[in-house]
C-alpha cells in the first residue's frame, strides 16, 4: 500500500507536507509552466503588505557558499491588487494556500489580515514577523515576545482563519518567541526565516547588496534550522513547519525527525524548480521502503541517544 | 501544456573561439524543447554538481535546430561558474532548463534592421541575424555592428559574414575594423538612413546599451535591447535581477521574466 503523506495543521488537511516558502514562488502563477501546482502540499505567497512596495534597488541578491543573501525589501503588489489580480488564480488550485502577511505596525498587519479574511479564497495566514530586510517592523515584532503576543492577538481579532507565525532565527532564544506565539494564539509556527548576513566585494570594498545586509538562505543554513526546529518541538505544543535549506527528500526526513510536521522548500526552487516534486516522490519511497504507514511514524522521532533503544 | 523541466543533454562540443581560450562555443544535442525557441530567449545552466556554486547561470541561446535538438551557447570565462563550464568536455552531460524569457519581435520585411552587439552580447544577436535571413529579410538591409575592446575580443565573425549581411566590426583600440565605440559607428551610419523604416536591436555591456538607448530615444527610433543580470531563479520569482523601469518610474522590471528583451525606453540604463 502506498504510504500516506497527508498531514493536518490547525484542523486543515494537507495532501502532503511539502509547501513552497514565501518569496521563492512569486504568486504561484509564475510556476504554472514549470510544475504541477496541484501536487504541492501548499503554496505560501510572497509577503503581502497594505500598500504596494517596489522593493530595494539592485543589487538585491548575492550568491554565497551553498546559498544566497537577499534583501528584496518586501516587493509586492499590495493587498488590494493581490486580492484582485493574484488570488483568483490561487483559489482555483487544488492545494492549500497560505498568504504571507508583513507589516510595519500592528495596525498594518491587522488591516491586511482583515481585508484578506473578508476576501477569502485561501486557507491560512502566515504572519511574517521576521523579515530582516526592512527598516521598520518585521524583525522588530519577531524578536520581542510581548510584541509577538500583541500582534497575534490583534490579528486574530479580525481574521477567522488560522495564523501561522513565521519566526526569526536572529534571536537569543527562539523557544521564548515560539512560546509567545503560542500565547498569542498562533495555530502553528514556521521556522526559520533567513539569518542576517553580509558580503563585501574585495575589489571595490563595497557591500554586495544595496541594503548592505541581507538574509542568508539555502543549504548553508540547514543545520541551524534543524536545531531550532528540534528545540522548539521539545518546548512548545504547536505544529511546526520546518524551513531552511531543504533541497532533497533526505533533508525533508531530517526536518520531520527533528519535529516538523510541515515543510517549506525555499531557495532550492530557484535551482531546480521541480525540487518539491522530487521531495514528494522521495518521501513516499522512503516511507515505503521502511514500511512506515505515515509521516507520523517519522515526525519528532529523532533518536537523541545515538540509536540505543529508549 | 508541457512543463519546462530541467533536462540533461549530451555535450557535442565545447570549443574555444579565441586564441586565449576565454570564449567557447558549447554545443549540446538532444534538447527536447517544450516550446518553440526564438532569438532572445535563454537557458539556465548548472555549471557544477553540488551546492557550490549553487545557482544556475543564464546563457542566451546562440542557435537551435528543432529537428535535431542541437543547441549552441557561447560563453566567456568570467567567474567560477563559467570556469567550470569551460572545462566541460564532449560526451559529458549538461543540466539545463529552458527556453526561458521573452523573444525579439521581428519588424516588417521592408524595415532596415540595425543590430548592435557589444562583446559577449553577440550570441542572441547572431541567432537573430540568422533568423532574419532565414525568414527572407534582405541581407542588404540588415546592418550588423559588432564592437569589442580589441581584435582578440571579436569572435565568430566568419559566421556573421556568411549571412551576407552588412557587417561592421569595430574595436575600441582600432586593432580591427573601425576604431572607436560601436555606438559611434551606429550614429555615423544612422545619418545616412531613413529613420522611419529602421528597427534597432542591441545586446552588450550596460554602458553600451545606455548609449544606444539614448541615441535611439534622441532620434525617435524603435527597437529592442536584451539585458543581462545575475539571475538566481530565472523564472520571475526571486526578484533578484531587477532593473529600474523608465516607462513606469518607481517600479522595477525583472530581467528574467519581463525580459530579457525590452523595448527601447522601457528600462532605465
Amino acid at each position: 500500500m502506498k504510504p500516506s503523506l497527508q498531514i493536518e495543521i490547525a484542523g486543515i488537511t494537507f495532501k502532503n507536507p511539502v509547501m513552497v516558502a514565501s518569496g521563492t514562488f512569486g504568486y504561484g502563477e509564475e510556476f504554472e509552466s514549470l510544475i504541477d501546482l496541484d501536487a504541492l502540499g501548499g503554496i505560501v505567497t510572497k509577503s503581502i503588505t497594505l500598500k504596494e512596495r517596489a522593493g530595494h534597488p539592485p543589487p538585491r541578491t548575492c550568491e554565497t557558499a551553498a546559498g544566497m543573501l537577499n534583501a528584496i525589501g518586501l516587493a509586492n503588489v499590495g493587498v488590494e491588487r493581490f486580492i484582485d489580480e493574484k488570488l483568483p488564480f490561487l483559489r482555483k488550485l487544488d492545494t492549500r494556500i497560505l498568504v504571507n502577511v508583513a507589516g510595519s505596525s500592528v495596525s498594518e498587519y491587522v488591516e491586511v489580515c482583515r481585508r484578506l479574511d473578508k476576501a477569502g479564497g485561501f486557507d491560512l495566514i502566515e504572519l511574517n514577523i521576521s523579515c530582516p530586510n526592512v527598516d521598520e517592523g518585521g524583525l522588530e515584532f519577531g524578536t520581542d515576545p510581548a510584541a509577538v503576543i500583541g500582534v497575534l492577538r490583534a490579528v486574530r481579532g479580525v481574521c477567522r482563519r488560522p495564523i501561522v507565525a513565521k519566526l526569526s532565527p536572529n534571536v537569543t532564544s527562539i523557544v521564548a518567541i515560539a512560546r509567545a506565539a503560542q500565547e498569542g494564539g498562533a495555530a502553528a509556527v514556521s521556522l526559520i526565516n533567513t539569518l542576517v548576513g553580509m558580503a563585501i566585494d574585495s575589489e571595490s570594498w563595497t557591500p554586495r547588496l544595496s541594503n548592505i545586509t541581507g538574509g542568508l538562505s539555502g543549504p548553508a543554513i540547514k543545520p541551524v534550522a534543524v536545531a531550532m526546529v528540534y528545540k522548539v518541538a521539545r518546548a512548545v505544543d504547536l505544529p511546526i513547519i520546518g524551513i531552511g535549506g531543504i533541497a532533497t527528500w533526505a533533508d525533508a526526513v531530517e526536518f520531520h525527525l527533528a519535529g516538523a510536521i510541515g515543510l517549506q522548500v525555499g531557495t532550492a526552487n530557484f535551482v531546480d524548480p521541480d525540487t518539491t516534486m522530487s521531495i514528494i516522490e522521495g518521501l513516499t519511497r522512503y516511507l515505503s521502503t521502511r514500511k512506515l504507514a505515515s509521516l507520523h511514524d517519522l515526525i519528532g522521532k529523532v533518536r537523541v541517544n545515538h540509536g540505543r533503544s529508549q | 501544456m508541457k512543463k519546462i523541466a530541467p533536462q540533461r543533454c549530451r555535450i557535442a562540443g565545447n570549443k574555444p573561439l579565441d586564441r586565449a581560450g576565454r570564449y567557447f562555443r558549447l554545443t549540446i544535442e538532444g534538447f527536447h524543447s517544450p516550446r518553440k525557441i526564438d532569438p532572445g530567449q535563454f537557458v539556465h545552466v548548472k555549471t557544477g554538481d553540488g551546492y557550490d556554486p549553487y545557482f544556475r547561470r543564464a546563457f542566451s541561446i546562440a542557435g537551435f535546430d528543432a529537428s535535431s535538438g542541437r543547441m549552441e551557447l557561447i560563453h566567456k570565462v568570467v567567474g567560477r561558474g563559467t570556469n567550470l563550464l569551460a572545462r566541460k568536455a564532449k560526451g559529458e552531460t549538461l543540466d539545463l532548463i529552458g527556453p526561458l524569457g521573452n523573444r525579439f519581435i521581428l519588424p516588417g520585411k521592408s524595415v532596415t534592421t540595425i543590430i548592435v552587439a557589444g562583446g559577449v552580447g553577440l550570441p542572441p544577436l547572431a541567432f537573430l541575424a540568422r533568423r532574419l535571413v532565414d525568414k527572407g529579410y534582405d541581407p542588404e538591409q540588415v546592418f550588423f555592428f559588432y564592437g569589442s575592446r580589441s581584435r582578440d575580443d571579436l569572435i565568430d565573425m566568419a559566421r556573421i559574414r556568411r549571412l551576407r549581411v552588412r557587417f561592421i566590426p569595430c574595436t575600441d583600440d582600432g586593432s580591427y575594423g573601425r576604431k572607436g565605440f560601436v555606438t559611434q559607428a551606429v550614429n555615423d551610419h544612422l545619418a545616412r538612413l531613413d529613420g522611419n523604416r529602421l528597427f534597432i536591436y542591441g545586446c552588450g555591456p550596460e554602458p553600451m546599451l545606455a548609449a544606444l538607448q539614448n541615441l535611439a530615444l534622441d532620434k525617435r527610433l524603435k527597437g529592442e535591447l536584451s539585458l543581462e543580470a545575475p539571475m538566481p531563479c530565472g523564472v520571475g520569482v526571486c526578484l533578484g535581477c531587477v532593473k529600474p523601469s523608465l516607462a513606469d518610474p518607481g517600479r522595477y522590471v525583472r530581467v528574467c521574466y519581463d525580459g530579457p528583451v525590452f523595448k527601447i525606453g522601457e528600462v532605465q540604463l
